[in-house]
């Protein structure tokens, strides 16, 4: 079982893990949450209460766009899309955190694998 | 915030309990509205998600309501994730910035003309004498250009780069209509005085203010650059 990373380190790779499932396809907030759990196997959460304060900071910066839209049942979602701008940031966030990975490899012998 | 109110668990009114604890954020209402909507969302999925994993009413409720621990401090969070400072920074650095630099580029300029010993003309204008500075209404088009180029690469609108390029124009506009009521107010003479106001509001601004704008006009055109390179 994956163990929890405490909120302090997860919140810097919020950032990341929105953009990273975003640039697959547009998400609505409780889905986003949903998939970033199920993918990391719990070892990141998102709950309403830091998951929405991070979208609107992003949709601030340009970073995603949300639109209302209708699913096939009726119910209306906010759908987060990444724009052209948040795709320019996601290399550099990956490589940032690739660098800080490797830092702390060769510092405490944690791999990033 | 104590859970005194918490909703019906057969059918929870999600906005209403989002709108309660919420309370009034300085925001615009369509942008409160929609994040309460959206909250709201959020909260009956969780709750529809727990029962769908055939967990009791009052359970999911719970569950739901453990999605914030604290309304207060997201509130806060999403007031700052939402406030205006964002649109502030930009409006000084495709405004207030660009026309500060053309301003002062501008007020340099005729410095250096008058140390240079370039002399003014003097014209005659409602039958008064003006000492017109063509060497440096001849210089105003590059700063016109200068203000309306830096606001344009800071992704300024049509008004913010027009704003910026005819800034010197603008200042010694607020400038005269500081001074005409004190002048007014000192001497009481009132038709001199509008004359001589109507007669510097040519030399000073309105020649300016042309000359300013022939500069700035290719880029009042220009469409907005992207916001990556204008971060960049």
């Amino acid at each position: 079982m994956t163990k929890r990373i405490r909120s302090k380190i997860s919140r810097g790779s919020g950032e990341l893990a929105i953009l990273s499932l975003l640039a697959g396809e547009p998400l609505y907030g409780f889905e986003i949450a949903r998939q970033i759990g199920e993918r990391t196997g719990g070892a990141l959460t998102f709950t309403l209460a830091s998951l929405y304060p991070l979208l609107y900071e992003m949709e601030k910066r340009g970073w995603v766009e949300g639109r209302w839209q209708a699913n096939h049942a009726g119910r209306d979602r906010r759908y987060y899309r990444l724009t052209p701008s948040g795709r320019k940031q996601l290399a550099p966030l990956k490589a940032e955190w690739r660098a800080f990975f490797q830092a702390l490899n060769s510092l405490a012998g944690v791999s990033h694998a | 915030m104590p859970d005194g109110n918490k909703p019906d668990p057969k059918n929870p009114d999600w906005t209403k309990l989002v709108r309660e604890r919420m309370g009034r954020l300085d925001l615009p209402p369509g942008d409160q509205e929609n994040i309460i909507r959206e909250l709201a969302a959020h909260l009956q999925e969780t709750y529809e998600a727990a029962r769908s994993q055939q967990i009791k009413e009052e359970e999911a409720v719970e569950l739901a309501m453990q999605e914030v621990k604290d309304w207060n401090v997201l509130a806060a969070k999403i007031q700052r994730a939402k406030s205006e400072e964002e649109i502030m920074n930009r409006r000084t650095k495709s405004l207030w910035l660009p026309g500060l630099l053309t301003f002062l580029g501008a007020s340099a300029s005729l410095m250096l003309i008058q140390f240079a010993g370039l002399q003014p003309r003097i014209e005659w204008i409602a039958h008064t004498g003006v000492t017109v500075y063509w060497h440096w209404l001849a210089s105003l088009p590059f700063f016109g250009a200068l203000g309306a180029y830096l606001s344009w690469r800071s992704r300024g609108s049509t008004w913010a780069r027009l704003g910026a390029g005819l800034s010197p124009a603008l200042v010694m506009l607020i400038v005269m209509c500081i001074l005409l009521p004190w002048g007014l107010a000192i001497d009481g003479f009132a038709s001199f005085r509008l004359v001589m106001f109507g007669v510097c509001l040519t030399n000073w601004v309105l020649f300016p203010a042309l000359a300013l704008t022939l500069g700035a006009i290719p880029f009042l055109r220009e469409p907005n650059i992207p916001a990556a390179q204008a971060q960049g």
